[in-house]
């Protein structure tokens, strides 16, 4: 019992990382239908920032966080402005452009910051562990699910309780009829990529002391998170709770059993044979031809 | 005639496409009498491989719109089966002729897997390095166009493909070889000639090669099945209207291109001696794209120079670490001005400055749809007047 | 009486809303038939319909002999039956002269296309069909370079190149001068007898300019259906346009 339980939290640790990272992939494909390959880099360049806040200033991660959401926010929106608002009308483009961003970014990287691995320091106050339903849990981890949460909520009332959410569900609708209702999509494209790319930069802050922080260290956040959207699909946002957990369960067990590549080859399988027979995602009950 | 104004831009002439890739499939060839160094040799037979790969995906995705991000998976198949062949015909040092390969020997198998076989005949490998990627590449296509999945899910799909491949072969080390991939290989040996990789007679292979596949793929692109695929590129719901089903035209294009891949995939392992699962790694498969996008995607004869060029300058700067990381930077800036400012590449750049020095259209020059901007923003109304 | 064309209580919905319903529609082979009605009427998804762009979830629509409902769109398309759509569709990338090649699919196979160069022997055709439409100076612009009118012309060749037995035509005039309407309905007349047509039109003076038989689809039901008097007369059709304006100002 003790080992589900623990298998079990350790899921929705994996889980709850996977969200944030997904929050923002999601909020930039489903509402501008761009599939952003460069998210991934803003979780790394969010890692970095937390590195670099410690080392040269010496600044925690917790009192970082803020800051590094709007440095990684503004890097999106300068993305957003300077590259990706002209490929709008060429969804395949935007792939490849934002491919193109995160190897620049990478490479500014390890340029900068040399390409050896660094390491961030846990918060002291969250560096032990406590006992949940007898489980031994580390604290850290019951922190991030609980920032997840936070952000979660204040993401869906972003969109439905203010008045630039409103402005973004209706340019969803329909853009040009929007703009004719003078809302400027211009500025609200802006400000969701920022959004999008600042929640990928906490993401990153959230997990450096987890993991150690590399250049590459976006790419296998891509591919996850990814995954998270596709399964949940673009209509609604509780779709991409639901997968986020199934998915973060899913590899949880799969990193117990230990067999990795094969296990791998089949998530990315069944990936494949979801996108052929439900590219709307599994949680959307049918989408208007 | 009644097209008093018919004009076709220069470079889209058919007969001029075929004088300018005559002449630059003829220059090819005379480089070794030029240069007798069989070292550079062989970097230049791999800049020209890596130039077929890029042909290939101009194929599917310039003329088709099929954005193939699994390209380097036929690559790879093809390079493997060329291996396996060639593996067999060396001598292994631990267990002598007819023996196993050895890296079997290493991961204890103990007889020869049944798929492994036929590759004894070297024909066979050769066949198998064109049919197998191929094949592969229609039932995939089969499975994704018949369920007209389109667009980025294609690439999706692709990728995801192309890294469960990778993952298989290198989990399958006892018959792959794993990480290390499949060395050591025997001489490939055609009618009595040795085709060793530091060889003028290897550079002519791939010259041989590259040209051949450039005709054909012109061929495929001037047929009117081919024109149905530039329909298909531009507006695939409106060709079913005309009784064609789009998805076998997609089908044919996708493993038309994973066909030439392959065969560029056999010359690969030829040239560099051995075969590798970064042949088939998502790296190479993503660089592809670059060239192909950087040398022009609609032009065949541009992503192959596209390929050459980026690979050869690469290769040239790969000297110095500092170098190389710049390098790669300068490319990820280079590629998303390209995506940016030149949809049609440099081929589009190059057809758009011929046009202004020979040109003689009824549009005026610098004609916004030949440079930059894609089609699609061309406002619809506009009407030259000359044209009338 | 059993028509060319038949379509038997054919029926479609989207998300529970029931876009045409019970939809009865018989042309004879070689009529010009006008489809009328007022906007929302379902005029556009019965044409969706018959071409196969929209599965019908009720009745059955056939041509001759073969029944369309479950064929998909290139089926249906080399049953004879050609669509020009309500927003024009061509293929912008490509030339006048290859839009028109295209069109010309006497052949559908991959490979039985994949040898055919010789524009030779169609090229004659292609330049008469260009010239009829007056684009024959135009034939090698991209297409996404005409005009809206000329592009409505190139779509209206496209079917001519096409040649299927049935052609469906959605609001054909629209964005066209006073001059070109005329033109276009002279030219729907000659085809009427070799074709069978059927016309969706929101411009009264053309339907009545071309148009023998009318049908009247109101609310996804075929509400009427008769010549041009016994239209303009029918109060049910009149009672339907009310508030638009009579059937004249629609």
């Amino acid at each position: 019992m003790d080992l589900v339980l623990q298998q079990f939290f350790t899921g929705l640790s994996i889980a709850s990382i996977l969200l944030l990272v997904a929050l923002g992939l999601w909020i930039i494909y489903g509402t501008m239908g761009v599939i952003n390959l460069a998210h991934g880099e803003f979780v790394m360049l969010g890692a970095y920032s937390a590195w670099a806040l410690k080392t040269f200033l010496g600044l925690g991660l917790l009192p970082s966080l803020v800051l590094i959401f709007l440095i990684v926010a503004t890097l999106g929106w300068i993305m957003e402005r300077g590259v990706i608002r002209y490929l709008y009308e060429r969804p395949l483009d935007t792939i490849l452009a934002t491919w193109g961003l995160g190897v620049i970014m990478q490479q500014l990287v390890r340029l900068f910051a040399g390409g050896e691995l660094r390491y961030v320091e846990m918060p002291e106050t969250l560096s032990h562990s406590t006992f949940l339903l007898g489980v031994e849990v580390s604290v850290y981890r019951i922190f991030i699910l609980l920032v997840v949460a936070v952000l979660f909520v204040v993401t869906w009332l972003l969109m439905h309780r203010t008045d630039i959410g409103m402005k973004l569900r209706a340019i969803i609708q329909d853009r040009d009829v929007a703009a004719c209702f003078g809302i400027n999509s211009d500025r609200i494209y802006g400000l969701t990529f920022a959004y999008g790319a600042g929640l990928a930069g906490l993401a990153g802050a959230l997990v450096s002391p987890l993991k150690s922080v590399s250049p590459e260290m976006g790419t296998t956040y891509v591919v996850d998170a990814f995954m998270v959207v596709v399964l949940g699909g673009l209509e609604s946002l509780f779709g991409t709770v639901v997968s986020a957990f199934l998915l973060g369960e899913l590899t949880g067990i799969i990193a117990y059993l230990q067999n990795d590549t094969v296990a791998k080859a089949l998530v990315l399988l069944a990936i494949v044979v979801l996108i052929r027979f439900r590219p709307q995602g599994l949680f959307v009950s049918r989408v208007r031809s | 005639m009644t097209d008093v104004n018919a004009y076709v831009p220069v470079l889209r002439r058919t007969w001029v496409q075929i004088a300018i890739y005559g002449a630059v499939c003829l220059a090819l060839f005379t480089v070794p009498t030029l240069l007798d160094n069989d070292f550079l040799l062989n970097k230049y037979s791999r800049y020209l491989v890596l130039g077929i790969l890029a042909m290939a995906l101009s194929l599917s995705w310039g003329y088709c719109g099929i954005l193939n991000l699994g390209q380097a998976a036929s690559f790879g198949l093809g390079s493997y089966c060329m291996a396996m062949s060639l593996k067999l015909r060396t001598v292994p040092v631990h267990t002598g002729a007819e023996g196993l390969p050895d890296f079997m020997v290493w991961n204890n198998v103990t007889s020869l897997p049944w798929f492994w076989e036929p590759f004894y005949s070297l024909t066979f490998g050769i066949v198998a390095g064109i049919a197998v990627p191929m094949l592969f590449a229609a039932a995939l296509g089969w499975f994704v166009f018949k369920g007209r999945i389109t667009g980025v899910y294609v690439a999706i799909i692709t990728l995801a493909t192309l890294v469960v491949v990778n993952l298989l072969i290198i989990d399958q080390q006892r018959y792959t070889g794993g990480f290390n991939g499949i060395t050591d290989l025997a001489i490939l040996e055609i009618f009595g000639m040795e085709f060793d990789a530091y060889s003028r007679a290897t550079y002519y292979l791939v010259v041989a090669v590259l040209t051949a596949c450039l005709f054909c793929a012109l061929m495929i692109t001037k047929s009117k099945t081919g024109l149905i695929m530039q329909a298909i590129r531009d507006h695939e719901g409106r060709v079913r209207y005309f009784g064609y089903d789009v998805s076998n035209f997609k089908i044919f294009a996708f493993s038309a291109s994973a066909a030439i891949a392959g065969l560029a995939g056999m010359l690969y392992t030829v040239v560099m001696e051995f075969a590798s699962p970064t042949f088939l790694g998502v790296q190479l498969s993503l660089g592809v794209v670059i060239w192909c996008a950087v040398g022009g995607r609609q032009s065949l004869l541009g992503a192959a120079l596209g390929a050459i060029v980026v690979t050869g300058m690469q290769g040239a700067l790969s000297e110095s670490e500092i170098f190389l990381e710049t390098w790669t930077l300068l490319m990820g800036i280079v590629f998303v001005a390209v995506v940016l400012f030149l949809p049609k590449g440099l081929a589009g750049l190059a057809e758009a400055i011929v046009e202004r020095l020979f040109g003689r259209g009824p549009r005026s020059a610098g004609d916004a749809s030949e440079f930059g901007a894609a089609p699609a923003a061309t406002p619809a109304g506009r009407k030259p007047e000359a044209a009338e | 009486m059993t028509g060319y064309l038949e379509l038997e209580g054919v029926g479609v919905s989207f998300n529970g809303f029931r876009a045409v319903d019970g939809l009865n529609l018989s042309v004879r082979q070689g009529e010009l038939r006008c489809l009328i009605g007022p906007n929302g009427a379902g005029k556009t998804t019965a044409l969706d319909m018959i071409c196969g762009k929209t599965k019908p979830t009720s009745g059955t629509i056939r041509l001759g002999e073969t029944v369309l409902n479950r064929l998909e769109e290139h089926q249906i398309a080399r049953a004879g039956i050609g669509r020009k759509f309500q927003v024009p569709s061509v293929f912008k990338e490509l030339t006048v002269r290859d839009n028109l090649s295209v069109a010309m699919s006497r052949t559908t196979g991959v490979f039985a296309n994949l040898f055919k160069f010789g524009r030779d022997s169609d090229l004659e055709d292609l330049h008469r069909l260009a010239d009829l439409v007056g684009l024959g100076g135009q034939m090698d612009l991209p297409a996404g370079h005409l005009s809206h009118g000329q592009t409505q012309w190139l779509e209206i060749a496209l079917l001519l190149a096409q040649d299927p037995d049935v052609i469906l035509m959605d609001e054909p005039t629209a964005g066209m001068t006073a001059q070109e309407t005329k033109k276009t309905a002279d030219l729907f007349k000659r085809l009427r007898g070799r074709h069978t047509l059927i016309v969706v039109e929101h411009d009264m003076g053309f339907v009545k300019e071309i148009g023998d038989r009318i049908s009247v689809m109101h609310q996804g039901r075929m509400l009427a259906e008769g010549s041009v008097e016994e239209i303009e007369n029918d109060p049910k059709v009149r009672e339907a346009y009310l508030g638009s304006g009579g059937i004249s100002g629609a």
